[in-house]
C-alpha cells in the first residue's frame, strides 16, 4: 500500500478490507499512532510545529524532554519503585506482592502521561523480550530493581548492556531458574531462553548441544539467598572445554563469570540476534509481517552501531516501509486502553492511587496486565494472536466505561462535551465529522459514517440542537461507538 | 487471550480481505443458534467439518493445592494417622471407597454418583516436574509438554485438532481470564457469567440490536485482524443475550456460591446445545497452610461441601445429557504429606484427581498407590504414580475425538478410567 493511494479515497477502497482506509494517511498521526501509546490533538499540533525529525530525535534522547509532572507522580504516589532489593527486603513483608503491584501501576500511569512516549513503548517493548512475569513468585522483592536498573536503563541505549544486565539480574535469575542451576543438576531454562528468546532465535542456528553448553557457560550466576542480591558462585561453575556457534572457551577456572560476560556479549552481537531484534522492532512499529529487507538494513545498522537502539529505531521511522505501512497493525488492548485515557484526557487521581490501581484491574480483564504475561517470550505483538470475544468485548465495554467516567471515578476526566467544538455543528452529520475528527483525527468512510448515524436514529442532514440526544444522554454511547470501531482500533 | 506460534498472514492483500459478506457470514456461523442474529442470518457450521460429536469436557481447576489425602483418604495406609496426628480424618468418619481409601464425609452428596459407577478418583498422581511453587507448576501442568519447547496450552492443542466451531465451543466460566490452558491460537469465550456477559450500553432488545447494526456497519471492508473478532464477539453476544433471555431454571438446587453457578452455567450452555466442546472452571482457595480444620467443620470441609454439592447438583441438572459429559479436576500440586505447626499442610507433590461423568469407569479408586513408606515418597511427599497427562489423554482418546498428540512423548500406558464412546 502505498502513501498516495490512502488519499485515493475512503469509499474507493472500503471493499478492500484494508487497514489504511481506517487511518489518517497525515505522516504525523501516522508516527504518533506507532511511537506512543496514542496521538492527542495537543501533541499533533506541537509535532506540526516541532517537525517530526525533530520530535522523533527529542524522544530518541529522553533525557532532553522536561518529564517533570510524570516523574513526580510516580515519586509521589509509587515511591517504592525506586528501593533497591535490600529496601524492598527491609520495608515488605516477605512474599507480599505490594510493590509488585506498584510496579504495574507505575507502568500504566508512565504509558499514559508520560512526555517521553517513545521511551516508554520501547520499555514495554523489552520488557516483552526479558520477560520476568510481575507479579509473580519469586520476584516480589527485584522485580522494581529489575524494572529500574535492567529495563528502563538500557532501553534506548545498546542492547548488550542490557542483556548483560538482565543475565546479572536476580528477578531473570531466579525467573529462569538459572539460580538454581549448578554443575552437578544443570537447569537448562535460562540457557535454553537466553538463546531461543533473548538473541539469536529458535532458528539461530544452534542446536541441542550448544544449548546445553549455554547452561553450562552460565553456571555460576546465581542469587545471595540471604541477601536476595546476584552474585556469583565459583563452586556452582561448570569447569572445562565450551562451546557454543562459534564461541569456545577452554572455562579452566571456578570463576567462570568473566567468561559469561564474553559469551554474553558475543551473543548480543551476532548477526542472528541483530536479526532477531530488528524482526521484533518491524514487528512492533511496522507491520504483523515484516519486509525482509527493512529487517535486513536494520540488522545491519544494529551490528555497525554496536547493538545501540536508538540509530536502529531512527532508521526505521524514516524508511520507505515504515511510511508506506499505514493501518497494517492493530492496538492490543492495553494499547487501545491507554490510547482511549490519552485520546479523552483523563487526568491521574487528584490523590492517592485508586484509580490507577482500577487502570491494572481493568487491563487484567482486557487480557494484557502489563508485564504480567506469564511465559518467557511476553504479550504476542500480532493482530492474530488478539481474536477473542471476551477480550474485544472488554474493549466495547471499556471505551464506554471511560467516556461515561463511570469506572474508574477516581481519575479525573474533562466534561465529555468538551470533545465537542465550541460552536454545535448545525446537523447530525457534522456532528459525527467533528466527534470523529476528535477521536479518531479524520471523518469516518460514508458507509461508516451512516452506521454512527444510524445508531442515532438520524440521517446525516438532520438538523441538531443542544438538546437532542446525541449530544446529551447518549454522548457517551457515541464516543464509545466511535472508539469501538477499525478506526480506534487500527495503529 | 491467545498467543499464536504461526506467523499471520499479511493484512492489506486483496485475497486476504473480508467482504461484508464473509463478515456477516462468519456472524452467522459462529451464532449458531436459529434465528439469534439480528441479521437473521444461516447458523450451519462455516468451515466444512462434521459436528464435534465427543463429549462435553469440563476441568474443573482446584487451584491453590488441592489435599487429596484428606479426601480420598489412605486410611489403610499405616502411616496416614502417624503423619497427620491433629488433621487426619478419623477411620470411623469415613465413607468406605475399598480396602485402602476412603471418602471425605463431606463429599457425601457425590455417593450416588460413586454408587452408580459414575464417579471415581485416581490417587497418587503426578507429573515430571516437581516444583512446589503454584506459579509454575500451574504454568507447567497447563501447558503440559514437559521437555519441549511448546508454548500453548493443552486445551489450546486439542480445539486445534478441529475445525473452529461455535463461539461457544470453548468457554471458561467464572472468570474473564481464561485459564493457561486454552493459551494459543484456538479461540474461547471467557465469560464471569451468562448474565454477565453483556454490552454495558445494550440494556435492551433494541439497544442491542441498535449496537449489534452500528457495530457491524463499521466493521464493514475492516481486514479480518480487526472484522473477525468483531463478528465473532457479536455472534456471542446474540447467542448469550437468547441465553439471558431464555432464562434459564435448572433441574436441581446448586449452592449459591460462585462454584455452583459457575458449574450452573455451564449446565445451562450444554443444556442451550450452543456447541460447547471445553468448558473450563477455576475454584481456587485451597491453600490450606493454617488451620484447615476437623473433619466436621472448617476450612477443608466447607470446601469439599461445596464441591460436592456443586457437581452432585451439576450431575442432577444435566439429566440425560449426563451421558455426554466428562468432569476431571485438577490441582497444581497436592499438598505435604506430613502436617505443619500451624495444623495445615504445605506444598508436596502427589494429588488425587476426581472423575464424574457418564462415561467414568466410576466406583473406584484407580492409579496405583505408591504407599507412603518414606523411601516411597517424592521429597518427603506423596510420589506420583500416575503422569496426569495420561488420564486427560485417554479422556481425549475415548470420549473427546481427541488424540494422544497434545501431549509430546507421552507413554501410550493408561488407567481405563473412562469406556470408549459407544
Amino acid at each position: 500500500m502505498s502513501v498516495a493511494s490512502i488519499t485515493a479515497g475512503p469509499a474507493a477502497a472500503a471493499g478492500a478490507g484494508n487497514g489504511a482506509v481506517f487511518v489518517s494517511g497525515d505522516l504525523t498521526l501516522h508516527l504518533l499512532r506507532r511511537a506512543t501509546f496514542g496521538p492527542t490533538p495537543a501533541l499533533r499540533k506541537a509535532v506540526k510545529k516541532q517537525g517530526r525529525a525533530a520530535w522523533l530525535n527529542k524522544q530518541l534522547s529522553p533525557s532532553s524532554i522536561d518529564d517533570s509532572v510524570c516523574d513526580r507522580l510516580i515519586r509521589d504516589r509509587f515511591p517504592h519503585v525506586n528501593w533497591t532489593i535490600p529496601q524492598a527486603r527491609d520495608g515488605l513483608e516477605p512474599f507480599s506482592w505490594d510493590l509488585m503491584y506498584d510496579v504495574s501501576m507505575a507502568t500504566i500511569a508512565r504509558a499514559t502521561w508520560s512526555k517521553r512516549q517513545l521511551f516508554e513503548v520501547m520499555c514495554e517493548f523489552w520488557s516483552n523480550h526479558l520477560n520476568v512475569t510481575n507479579p509473580s513468585d519469586r520476584v516480589w522483592d527485584n522485580r522494581q530493581d529489575y524494572d529500574r536498573r535492567v529495563i528502563r536503563k538500557h532501553a534506548l541505549g545498546r542492547f548488550e548492556d542490557m542483556l548483560i544486565a538482565s543475565a546479572t539480574h536476580p528477578a531473570m535469575l531466579l525467573y529462569l531458574n538459572n539460580a538454581d542451576s549448578t554443575k552437578d543438576n544443570p537447569n537448562e531454562n535460562y540457557g535454553r531462553e537466553l538463546l531461543e528468546l533473548h538473541t539469536v532465535s529458535v532458528n539461530g542456528g544452534y542446536n541441542e548441544q550448544d544449548m546445553r553448553n549455554s547452561t553450562l557457560i552460565m553456571t555460576g550466576f546465581g542469587v545471595n539467598w540471604r541477601h536476595g542480591t546476584f552474585q556469583y558462585s565459583g563452586r556452582d561453575h561448570y569447569r572445562g572445554p565450551v562451546s557454543v556457534m562459534g564461541f569456545s572457551h577452554p572455562n579452566p577456572d571456578a570463576d567462570g563469570y568473566s567468561m559469561g560476560i564474553k559469551y554474553l556479549k558475543y551473543l548480543a552481537n551476532h548477526p542472528s540476534t541483530a536479526h532477531h531484534l530488528a524482526y521484533k522492532l518491524c514487528e512492533r512499529f511496522v507491520s504483523d509481517s515484516p519486509d525482509a529487507a527493512l529487517v535486513d538494513r536494520l540488522a545491519a545498522t544494529y551490528l555497525a552501531k554496536g547493538t545501540a537502539i536508538a540509530p536502529v529505531l531512527r532508521q526505521l521511522f524514516n524508511s520507505d516501509e515504515f511510511a508506506g505501512s499505514l493501518g497494517e497493525k492493530t492496538r492490543r488492548p492495553l494499547e487501545d486502553l491507554v490510547a482511549t485515557l490519552r485520546v479523552l484526557d483523563y487526568k491521574p487521581d487528584r490523590k492517592g492511587r485508586q484509580g490507577m490501581q482500577a487502570l491494572v484491574w481493568i487491563s487484567e480483564g482486557l487480557g494484557q496486565q502489563p508485564l504480567a504475561w506469564s511465559p518467557p517470550d511476553g504479550y504476542p505483538d500480532v493482530a492474530l494472536s488478539w481474536q477473542s470475544a471476551g477480550g474485544t468485548l472488554a474493549r466495547w465495554n471499556t471505551h464506554l466505561s471511560l467516556a461515561a467516567h463511570w469506572w474508574p471515578q477516581e481519575l479525573r476526566q474533562p466534561p465529555l462535551v468538551e470533545l465537542l467544538p465550541r460552536r454545535l455543528p448545525k446537523t447530525h452529520g457534522a456532528l459525527v465529522d467533528a466527534l470523529s475528527k476528535r477521536l479518531v483525527f479524520r471523518t469516518l468512510a460514508a458507509p461508516h459514517k451512516q452506521a454512527v448515524l444510524g445508531f442515532l436514529g438520524r440521517s446525516a442532514s438532520d438538523p441538531l440542537d443542544s438538546g437532542d440526544e446525541a449530544v446529551r444522554w447518549r454522548l457517551p454511547y457515541l464516543v464509545a461507538l466511535i472508539l469501538d470501531s477499525p478506526y480506534h482500533c487500527v495503529r | 487471550m491467545t498467543a499464536m506460534t504461526t506467523p499471520p498472514q499479511k493484512c492489506g492483500c486483496p485475497d486476504y480481505s473480508m467482504s461484508r459478506r464473509a463478515f456477516l457470514g462468519r456472524l452467522g456461523a459462529v451464532g449458531a443458534l436459529a434465528g439469534l442474529t439480528s441479521t437473521g442470518l444461516s447458523t450451519q457450521m462455516a468451515f466444512g467439518a462434521g459436528p464435534y460429536t465427543g463429549d462435553v469436557l469440563v476441568v474443573l481447576s482446584l487451584r491453590g493445592g488441592f489435599d487429596g489425602l484428606n479426601t480420598i483418604v489412605p486410611t489403610g495406609d499405616p502411616r496416614y494417622t502417624e503423619v497427620r496426628p491433629s488433621i487426619r480424618i478419623p477411620q470411623g468418619a469415613l465413607l468406605p471407597l475399598d480396602e485402602m481409601f476412603g471418602l471425605h464425609p463431606a463429599m457425601a452428596p457425590l455417593m450416588p454418583w460413586w454408587n452408580s459407577g459414575d464417579f471415581a478418583a485416581v490417587q497418587a498422581v503426578g507429573m515430571a516436574n516437581q516444583t512446589r511453587s503454584h506459579f509454575e507448576a500451574m504454568e507447567e501442568m497447563e501447558r503440559a509438554a514437559p521437555g519441549s519447547s511448546l508454548r500453548t496450552g493443552w486445551l489450546d492443542r486439542t480445539l486445534g485438532l478441529r475445525d473452529t466451531g461455535s463461539a461457544f465451543q470453548a468457554v471458561q466460566i467464572g472468570s474473564s481470564m481464561a485459564a493457561s490452558a486454552f493459551r494459543g491460537p484456538s479461540p474461547e469465550l471467557a465469560m464471569r457469567s451468562i448474565d454477565d456477559f453483556d454490552l454495558s450500553g445494550a440494556w435492551d432488545a433494541t439497544e442491542r440490536r441498535r449496537w449489534s447494526d452500528a457495530l457491524t456497519g463499521l466493521h464493514a471492508g475492516a481486514p479480518p485482524m480487526v472484522a473477525t473478532p468483531a463478528a465473532t464477539t457479536l455472534g456471542a453476544l446474540a447467542g448469550a443475550a437468547a441465553m439471558q433471555d431464555a432464562g434459564y431454571t435448572p433441574d436441581a438446587d446448586y449452592p449459591n456460591s460462585d462454584l455452583g453457578r459457575a458449574m450452573r452455567d455451564v449446565a445451562r450452555v450444554i443444556k442451550s446445545d450452543v456447541g460447547l466442546q471445553v468448558a473450563a472452571v477455576d475454584y481456587g482457595d485451597w491453600d490450606m497452610h493454617t488451620d484447615m480444620g476437623t473433619v466436621n467443620s472448617g476450612w477443608l470441609t466447607d470446601k469439599l461441601s461445596e464441591l460436592a454439592r456443586s457437581l452432585a447438583a451439576f450431575a442432577t441438572d444435566l439429566g440425560a445429557k449426563f451421558g455426554d459429559v466428562t468432569v476431571v479436576t485438577l490441582t497444581e500440586f497436592g499438598r505435604s504429606l506430613v502436617e505443619n505447626g500451624s495444623g495445615g499442610v504445605d506444598h508436596g507433590h502427589g494429588q488425587a484427581v476426581l472423575l464424574l461423568g457418564g462415561g467414568v469407569n466410576g466406583g473406584q479408586v484407580h492409579g496405583t498407590w505408591p504407599t507412603l513408606e518414606r523411601d516411597a515418597l517424592a521429597g518427603g511427599d506423596l510420589a506420583g504414580t500416575t503422569d496426569y497427562r495420561q488420564i486427560l489423554a485417554e479422556i481425549l482418546e475415548k470420549r473427546c475425538q481427541g488424540s494422544s498428540s497434545v501431549f509430546p512423548d507421552l507413554t501410550s500406558d493408561r488407567l481405563g478410567v473412562v469406556r470408549a464412546r459407544g
